[in-house]
């Protein structure tokens, strides 16, 4: 892998794209911007002192999009066909979510268009609400997918900040995860615990012995994923395991009525 | 082996342990107390207060295998733990650790000892409370090397 804006003596270069096929360039970069509650809602109802800031960042987001060779010393100048800024105002993380989409038909891609779009749209929003909030934070300013040009398409896996983030956590989480009836025959009663709870959206399972190809933990770990995609979560490295209260790995046996709590790395102390 | 272990709800007093170590015997040299507080900042700059999840009946077994561990080590006179559960805010104290020896040096590394030990082996969990919402807190790759220290 070459980066491409520095030539062979590594000084920094500007990609001659003379001969580049033009091509259809799409891009779509996100970020956030994470405030107080009640700054959030100042914004929500419009009573903040500047006035109407979704408007005003979305105009400056777009601007910004335009003049994004002017920012970045090595981009080319493009002439954009389509800029789109979309804020989603989400309460319960208070935050405001931030997307830009931009497009052209051209010879070089668009993702830094997106990406300086999002930033400064940030930054506006900033700007519009520092007065009543200096603790705001901008954070995972990220590109979500491109279409087009050499390299090819890009999609992100998942949902990028959402990993790295602290784990936020509900009152409890409510399950989606379904669990079979409780078992008549012999049976493994199985708690999940703290983050891993919350997480899994479950407390606890029964898992029947008969469903476990080995009498094991391991067998017990793959029982549980079948019934279920989440609960391959069990099998991270991170993710710890006790049998009847001692801790235990993937060969530990298991018999009826045993006790199999599975949790994260602890943080008491 | 005089070891005590308490897990509990409700807040307890800073000197928790000392009176009780001491009480009807005059052989003991050496008192080691460490006491681990709430903190109001930690992976979030502000933590309003933060709740703690345990594994009851685990959590007190941990903590006597700790002690006894401890006590097989060092030539100790007595130990006693005890860690609260549940709700607190910052400035509470979360746990408190204390070990009597005829000499200070073996109480010293005991109550270090226990508490790498149940940094990165009894099961607690702690959820902080921040402004920008709750988030369960993550381990720290130093308590686990500290813990290898031994």
């Amino acid at each position: 892998m070459q980066l491409t804006h520095l030539n062979v003596r590594g000084e920094a270069n500007m990609v001659d794209v003379g001969d580049k096929q033009a091509t259809r360039r799409e891009a779509v970069a996100t970020g956030r911007i994470v405030m107080q509650p009640q700054t959030l809602k100042l914004l929500v109802d419009g009573a903040l002192p500047k006035g109407d800031v979704i408007a005003t960042a979305r105009i400056a987001g777009i601007q910004a999009a335009k003049r994004t060779h002017e920012l970045i010393p090595l981009c080319h100048s493009l002439s954009l066909s389509k800029v789109a800024l979309d804020f989603d105002i989400d309460e319960q993380n208070g935050c405001v979510h931030v997307e830009a989409m931009c497009r052209l038909s051209g010879q070089t891609g668009v993702e830094m268009e997106a990406l300086t779009a999002v930033s400064v749209a940030c930054l506006t929003l900033y700007d519009m609400c520092k007065a009543v909030d200096k603790s705001m934070r901008i954070d995972a300013v990220q590109l979500e997918s491109k279409q087009g040009g050499k390299s090819g398409d890009y999609q992100r896996d998942g949902n990028g900040y959402e990993t790295t983030s602290p784990i936020v956590t509900g009152a409890g989480a409510a399950g989606e995860v379904r669990i079979g009836e409780r078992c008549v025959s012999p049976c493994v009663r199985v708690k999940f615990l703290a983050e891993l709870r919350e997480r899994l959206g479950e407390n606890e399972a029964t898992i029947s012995l008969d469903e476990m190809e080995s009498r094991d933990v391991g067998g017990l770990k793959a029982a549980l994923a079948r019934r279920s995609e989440v609960f391959s979560a069990l099998s991270d490295r991170r993710t710890l395991c006790a049998v009847n209260q001692v801790m235990a790995n993937d060969n530990a046996p298991v018999t009826d009525d045993d006790e199999v709590a599975f949790f994260p790395p602890v943080t008491g102390g | 082996m005089n070891i005590g272990v308490n897990v509990q709800l409700a807040p307890f007093d800073m000197a928790y342990g000392y009176d009780d170590l001491l009480a009807e015997r005059t052989d003991v040299g050496a008192v080691v107390s460490f006491t681990g507080l709430v903190r109001d900042f930690n992976e979030s700059p502000e933590v309003t207060g933060l709740t703690l999840e345990h594994y009851p009946g685990m959590t007190e077994r941990t903590l006597e295998d700790i002690g006894e561990q401890a006590w097989q080590r060092w030539s100790l006179q007595g130990v006693r733990i005890i860690h609260r559960i549940g709700y607190m805010a910052p400035g509470d104290p979360i746990v408190r650790v204390s070990v009597a020896s005829a000499h200070r040096r073996d109480a010293f590394e005991a109550c270090d000892f226990i508490m790498d030990y149940l940094k990165t082996q009894a099961p607690f969990w702690k959820k902080e409370h921040a402004q920008q919402g709750d988030y369960w807190v993550k381990e720290r790759d130093t308590d686990q090397y500290d813990a290898l220290r031994w």
